[in-house]
């Protein structure tokens, strides 16, 4: 009750006409910046933190939330339309988001992904306002070893997309550990794999890969592919048309992705709460977690439940994020890091005494999400069938153009051609294992998720020093153990109880 | 026409991000004519200068870097030219630091680094690069450490499990002689040093009293108040509202005496046991290219004392950061810096 009042007051500082104005000022420019392939949320919050600078303390934040939100946003766009996820969270949503595209429905796709967002978005909101500060010390709760188990999890999804040939799945999964593991090590500060390299001692970096790998990848793919699709563009006469209209999802599509949205916001924002997990592990869960549960079209293959399932995490665990970030201080991902430095450049510091020392500011910022959350989802409905016609240009000019993008995008991560040049490698390498029956999303899971497993188990090692005993003395760390045990044995023994089957039937 | 618009609009996503990128970039072309008239007479700045940081943008060396050239320009102490702070973080900020190190005279009077002890550590540990490969142009101000614990937190570690008392370290030392494993967190840089000091004065080793690394403090502090650590290393001022707030607790001193204020319960080393105190000092600094004349590390030098005694430097830095104002020009400085770099090469067997 306390909380929904602090909310009352929060909305009457957030509806100030400013304070609007700043909210759909960042949520257009936050979508705009979003749906720039390699831009992502973080690049784009740091990107635009400077534009709110101008502004009092909490028509800034309110414009930085509505911005991280729109990001959030926009990052599924790339990935559905030209399968470059613009950040992490999004290479989930690309799985499904651009099959579904390329069978002729990228106007559902984009507003699955949109109204998954809002609902998953919507569902974390309203948890934050509940639980607030509560929600940050339930964080704490979980320790190396839970985070482990939690990862573990996460890493499952890896072996959904490993695809027909499975030995080829873990030689490409190895090696997306294998490229994380270059660099600095995270515990002992030990160079690793650098090779004398002053470069690689930074390790790889995570978004010029990412835009090569992807991005670059499918550019050199669409150089192949310039004379068929050109013939077919003379065959085809009448090019379809896309309106707002047309991209609304049947209530069929509807019913098929709403409870995976559901499930998936929920925990999303719990993921999204741990401190340093943030929305990449949220939306890899949520989609490990949907292989679980019945599809009408097996996932990875354009299944709208797919999508439902990764945006709706993805953005719950943007808003839980919030919990951390405020009540302790804590940023859960990059982004977060970024807000948190904004804060401070306005003398704010977030921690336990925020919600004390600056009530109006903190329930401004819940009350605001609520607002960028609703503005967020107009606009990005509105921009749907100017997105489209990104679709019916030709590849010809579509080359040069990605290019460029990619090129723009590896650049601005550290202001460096080593960006460009890990980008071009990364995009060449893509492409032959592509070529090759290799599918390179294993890769870019293990990638992202090896290192934080690495980090946290290792901790865990510390702590018990060396003793297995850590994953197992409470019923958290038992409960996560079980989960993780079901969803990798129970492929097993179907597959054992199917050729009991069929050798009953023979017999 | 469709064509059109989709173009149109990828155009300018391209362009407006291409505006957005080139902000950054250093546009200081090289102008040979003034440099060769600054030879004999004092340096004075006649072109944009460049100040490289190592670090990410929003994090405490962006921040003092941003902060020192603010008041440089507002108080016109480089003759109304405009300094561009570039963050180069490549290669864990080690890309950077060679650039600068390697560069030529001519533009090396117009080059400035960040330069702090957690910089100059892991580029002794991993690089060629000594502080020597540079001019040490000033050191701006110094921190120290402390060990803080969160007695209220869940006992996850086998000290807390066994019924140990976190607000006593002699208690913590005792209990790590008699085989109940006690953990340390803290950040890579400064943090992991002041342990290995820490630990070779009471005689423990890492099986006795472990450390685990973070990537910042702020990190390590959220892993004391969740419990997973026992004590956690920390500067006073990223501790300080959680001391304020009750969730955390002053435990030792690592400073030669006690501090002031909230901090003032904490003993020092020396008031708890038969050990000498540990005193590591964690400093920021402003380094230059080697190349860089001896007029223009003059002038340098004298800005940055005259930015040290301002207001705006004392108001809005040191006092923001609980930070110790200690202004050291270049001479004092250079004999500082390596007299620590001597000592850490020492103390991890480098050479």
């Amino acid at each position: 009750m306390e909380n929904f009042l602090s909310l009352l007051a929060g909305f009457q500082v957030a509806l100030a006409p400013e304070n609007i104005g700043a909210c759909l000022l960042g949520a257009v420019l936050g979508l705009i910046v979003g749906a720039m392939p390699g831009i992502g949320s973080l690049a784009g919050c740091a990107l635009l933190l400077p534009l709110t600078y101008k502004f009092n303390p909490t028509t800034a934040i309110i414009m930085l939330g509505a911005l991280y939100y729109s990001n959030m946003y926009g990052g599924s766009f790339s990935a559905i339309l030209l399968n470059i996820p613009g950040d992490s969270p999004a290479i989930t949503t690309a799985l499904d988001g651009y099959p579904m595209a390329k069978k002729g429905r990228p106007g559902q796709a984009l507003m699955a992904a949109n109204m998954a967002s809002f609902i998953g978005g919507t569902i974390g909101i309203l948890i934050l306002t509940l639980t607030a500060s509560g929600l940050a010390t339930l964080g704490l709760k979980f320790g190396y070893a839970e985070m482990t188990l939690i990862l573990l999890i996460a890493m499952t999804s890896i072996s959904w997309l490993i695809g027909e040939n499975p030995i080829k799945g873990i030689v490409i999964t190895m090696l997306g550990i294998l490229v994380a593991s270059i660099g600095m090590d995270t515990l002992s500060g030990a160079p690793r794999f650098e090779f004398g390299n002053m470069y690689l001692l930074g390790g790889v970096p995570f978004t010029p890969f990412i835009i090569g790998c992807v991005g670059f990848a499918q550019v050199i793919k669409l150089i192949n592919e310039r004379e068929a699709d050109e013939k077919k563009r003379a065959n085809e006469d009448s090019k379809t048309k896309l309106s707002i209209r047309q991209s609304m999802l049947t209530g069929h599509d509807f019913k098929r992705m709403l409870p995976p949205t559901i499930r998936s916001g929920v925990m999303g924002t719990f993921v999204g709460v741990l401190p340093g997990s943030g929305a990449t592990t949220g939306s890899m869960v949520g989609y490990a977690m949907q292989k679980k549960f019945k599809s009408e079209e097996p996932m990875g293959t354009g299944a709208i439940e797919g999508i439902a399932a990764s945006e709706a995490a993805n953005n719950a665990a943007a808003a839980g994020a919030f919990a951390p970030l405020l009540a302790l201080g804590i940023p859960g991902s990059g982004t977060g890091a970024v807000l948190l430095g904004g804060l401070m450049m306005w003398g704010l510091n977030p921690g336990p005494l925020l919600f004390d020392s600056n009530p109006e500011f903190c329930w401004g910022l819940i009350s605001s999400m609520y607002m960028a959350n609703v503005f967020t989802l107009l606009v990005a409905i509105l921009v749907i069938p100017f997105l489209i016609k990104i679709l019916s240009v030709p590849v010809k000019y579509m080359i040069p153009i990605i290019t460029c993008v990619c090129i723009v995008g590896a650049y601005s991560t550290s202001n460096s051609m080593y960006g460009v040049i890990v980008m071009f490698v990364s995009g060449i390498v893509g492409y032959l294992l592509d070529k090759n029956g290799f599918p390179t999303a294993p890769m870019l899971l293990a990638f992202v998720l090896a290192p934080m497993l690495e980090k946290n188990m290792r901790k865990a090692f510390i702590a018990s020093q060396g003793s297995l005993k850590i994953f197992v003395d409470s019923p958290l760390k038992l409960v996560l153990l079980a989960v993780f045990l079901v969803l990798i044995l129970t492929p097993v023994v179907k597959s054992i109880r199917r050729k009991m089957q069929a050798k009953k039937a023979q017999a | 026409m469709k064509k059109l618009m989709a173009l149109t609009l990828a155009l300018l996503m391209t362009l407006s991000l291409a505006a957005c990128g080139g902000k950054t970039e250093q546009s200081a072309p090289a102008d040979s004519k003034g440099d060769a008239s600054t030879e004999t007479a004092a340096f004075v700045p006649s072109k944009n200068i460049t100040w490289i940081c190592t670090s990410s943008a929003g994090g405490g060396s962006d921040i003092f870097s941003r902060k020192i050239a603010d008041i440089m320009k507002n108080d016109n102490l480089v003759n109304g030219q405009t300094i561009v702070v570039s963050n180069e973080t490549d290669g864990s900020g080690e890309v950077g630091r060679n650039k600068v190190a390697t560069m030529k005279a001519g533009d090396a009077d117009y080059t400035l680094l960040t330069f702090n002890s957690g910089d100059l550590m892991p580029m002794v540990k991993n690089t060629k690069n000594r502080s020597s490969n540079f001019r040490i142009l000033a050191i701006m101000a110094v921190d120290k450490q402390l060990l803080f614990s969160c007695p209220a937190s869940e006992a996850k570690t086998d000290y807390a499990k066994a019924g140990g008392d976190q607000n006593d370290f002699a208690a913590a030392i005792e209990a790590a002689k008699n085989g109940t494993f006690v953990v340390i967190g803290g950040s890579k840089g400064d943090d992991i040093t002041t342990y290995g000091k820490l630990l070779a004065e009471i005689g423990l080793t890492e099986q006795q009293m472990g450390y685990i690394t973070y990537d910042s403090t702020s990190d390590a502090i959220t892993a004391a108040l969740g419990g997973n650590v026992d004590f956690v290393i920390s500067k006073p001022a990223a501790a300080s509202q959680y001391v304020e707030s009750g969730d955390l607790n002053a435990v030792l001193a690592l400073a030669n005496e006690r501090y002031s204020g909230n901090l003032a319960g904490a003993p020092t080393l020396s008031e708890i046991g038969d050990y000498n105190n540990v005193e590591v000092p964690v400093w920021r600094g402003v380094a230059a290219p080697a190349s860089m004349s001896d007029e223009a590390v003059a002038f340098w030098s004298d800005v940055l004392g005259k930015v040290s005694a301002s207001d705006a430097w004392h108001t809005e830095y040191l006092e923001k950061n609980q930070l110790i104002d200690e202004y050291k020009d270049t001479a004092a400085a250079t004999e500082y810096v390596t007299a620590y770099e001597a000592d850490y090469m020492a103390a991890n067997g480098l050479s």
